[in-house]
């Protein structure tokens, strides 16, 4: 099995480094099945910090489970993932590494994100207060300025329920900019949006890499936004990644037939 | 049919009636607060990842839920003492065996009730780094107590009226206390239907209140998510727990 270099033995890791970003996640060699079935077929995917990346491919080739693995809420049955140039996981479990990383990726879901139960500033203060110790004025301040992030400072103490679609995500994206981090994963968040509101969440997530500097992994169908925003795009197939290019090259100078089906597929 | 009711009866004995429904109510609060904490890691073990755990939990709801109550009562009160060789007192044993049996339906209510929390909402606590316990307590079971509130309200509601049968091991709640004084009075008919009107006008409003908490949660409920989507089931074919022990 030749892996490229990413070991857990080799001490400090010699991170695969495009350009003069450093990498901030490197995955090598990621598998998981499920139910004896390959979903991720030794997946090597990498992002630099501040990168927007545009996960595109069809439903079932796996985009999500990398997501969720990248996230810390699947292991993957064999690979490693090094984030900011830590080792998080190998050798099929989580390293100490992780505990140290991973308030620094956070995650926004499709829907049922926010806790219904508790109003807007309640759902970004909770973990905050119980986890990095903020005192309830401090976690108020920052929960004002994770909504001013996003446009939905004036809605602080609404319930989830009083809030359209397009507002509940840009508030789950406030809530996982609570703590901070540096890498936003985000799966298909406005798949149940119409399409100017889901152009807005997305709007929020360019800002936040220009303004913050946050990478954001996402998975979507929206090819407007890929190719305006995104810096890399990231195409899965059959539990690989088939293509990993620009947007340029994945749209316009396309040299891959599977690609292409699929991109023509999606836009009709 | 001519029988001269004397209401007299109910009269002298209603002190003692009511000595005897403080009896039932220190009972019936006892037994639903300690079976509403119990109930919790019950409910998690059953749905637990560990099979062992999941069996155990389940065989001990079964085996409440499957045997009369008054069996169970009298098991505790008169059978494990040849077990343990200590004998508990009346009161003891009741509530020790009220607070076993309801648990084990509750620990069921809260199963339903985290099994409609969408799974979700827990990754989403994960993803903030909240423990197992901080996600029960703060986003599983406070939405899961809203949403199983009507069935909760009715085992309390069932479980009040059920420890009329501690009377039948010389607890002196209202039940026992009506029996000795239609015994001393000779009055059966006046003194438990006075029994019956005292366990009534307490469960009847919680009956209400019950119905309409009921017909307010059917007219603003969200759609509810479908089961495949529910901490239980995982998101995709296959089950993933995402509650367990
Ligand atoms: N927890 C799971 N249990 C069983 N099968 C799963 C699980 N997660 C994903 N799968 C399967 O893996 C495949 C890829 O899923 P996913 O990563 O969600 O694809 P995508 O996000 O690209 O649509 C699907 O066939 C799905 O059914
Ligand atoms: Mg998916």
């Amino acid at each position: 099995m030749a892996e490229p270099a990413l070991t857990a033995a080799s001490g400090p890791t010699e991170l695969p480094s495009s350009g003069n970003g450093q990498a901030l996640v490197a995955a090598r060699g990621l598998e998981k099945s499920f139910h004896g079935r390959l979903i991720l077929k030794g997946v090597d995917f990498d992002m630099q910090a501040g990168d927007i990346t545009v996960i595109i491919g069809k439903s079932g080739s796996g985009k999500s489970t990398l997501l969720r693995a990248l996230a810390g809420l699947t292991d993957p049955d064999d690979g490693q993932i090094a984030f900011d140039g830590k080792i998080v996981f190998a050798e099929k479990k989580r390293t100490r590494e992780w505990n140290t990383v991973r308030s620094e990726v956070g995650m926004v879901f499709q829907s049922y994100t926010l806790w219904p139960h508790m109003n807007v500033l309640e759902n970004l203060t909770l973990a905050p207060k119980k986890k990095l110790g903020l005192k309830p004025a401090e976690a108020r301040d920052r929960a004002e300025a994770a909504l001013a992030e996003v446009g939905m400072a004036q809605h602080i103490l609404s319930r989830p329920t009083q809030l359209s679609g397009g507002e509940r995500q840009r508030v789950a994206i406030a809530r996982a900019l609570m703590m901070k981090p540096k890498l936003l994963l985000c799966d298909e968040i406005t798949s149940a949006l119409d399409p100017p509101v889901a152009a807005e969440v997305l709007d929020v997530l360019r800002r936040l890499k220009e303004e913050e500097g946050i990478a954001v992994a996402l998975v979507t169908h929206d090819m407007a936004f890929a190719s305006k925003a995104a810096d890399r795009v990231v195409f899965f197939h059959n539990g690989e990644i088939a293509v990993n290019t620009t947007p340029e090259n994945a749209f316009e100078n396309c040299d891959n037939p599977d690609l292409k089906k699929f991109v023509d597929a999606v836009r009709f | 049919m001519n029988y001269n009711f004397d209401w007299d009866a109910v009269a002298k004995a209603f002190p003692s009636m009511l000595g005897g429904l403080g009896t039932t109510l220190e009972l019936t609060v006892i037994t639903i607060a300690i079976s509403m904490v119990l109930a919790v890691p019950l409910a998690v073990a059953r749905m637990a990842r560990i099979e062992v755990i999941r069996w155990a939990a389940q065989g001990y709801i079964e085996v409440f839920r499957c045997t009369p109550m008054l069996v169970q009562l009298f098991w505790i009160f008169y059978a494990m003492p040849a077990l343990t060789g200590v004998t508990l007192p009346g009161f003891t044993s009741a509530a020790i065996a009220l607070t076993a049996n309801l648990t084990a339906f509750m620990a069921e209510a809260y199963r339903s009730g985290f099994q409609a929390v969408p799974v979700e909402q827990v990754e989403a606590g994960r993803m903030l780094q909240l423990s197992r316990f901080e996600q029960l307590r703060y986003i599983i079971v406070p939405q899961a107590l809203r949403q199983q509130l009507p069935v909760i309200l009715s085992l309390n509601i069932s479980l009040f009226k059920d420890t009329a049968l501690v009377s039948t091991i010389a607890v002196s709640d209202l039940m026992f206390v009506s029996n000795t004084n239609a015994a001393a009075s000779y009055r059966s008919l006046e003194i438990f239907t006075a029994a019956a009107v005292i366990y009534f006008v307490i469960a009847f409003p919680a009956s209400l209140v019950t119905s309409a908490i009921e017909r307010r949660m059917q007219n603003t409920a969200a759609p509810s998510p479908k089961k495949n989507r529910s901490v239980l089931a995982g998101m995709v074919p296959g089950s993933r727990p995402a509650v367990s022990a």
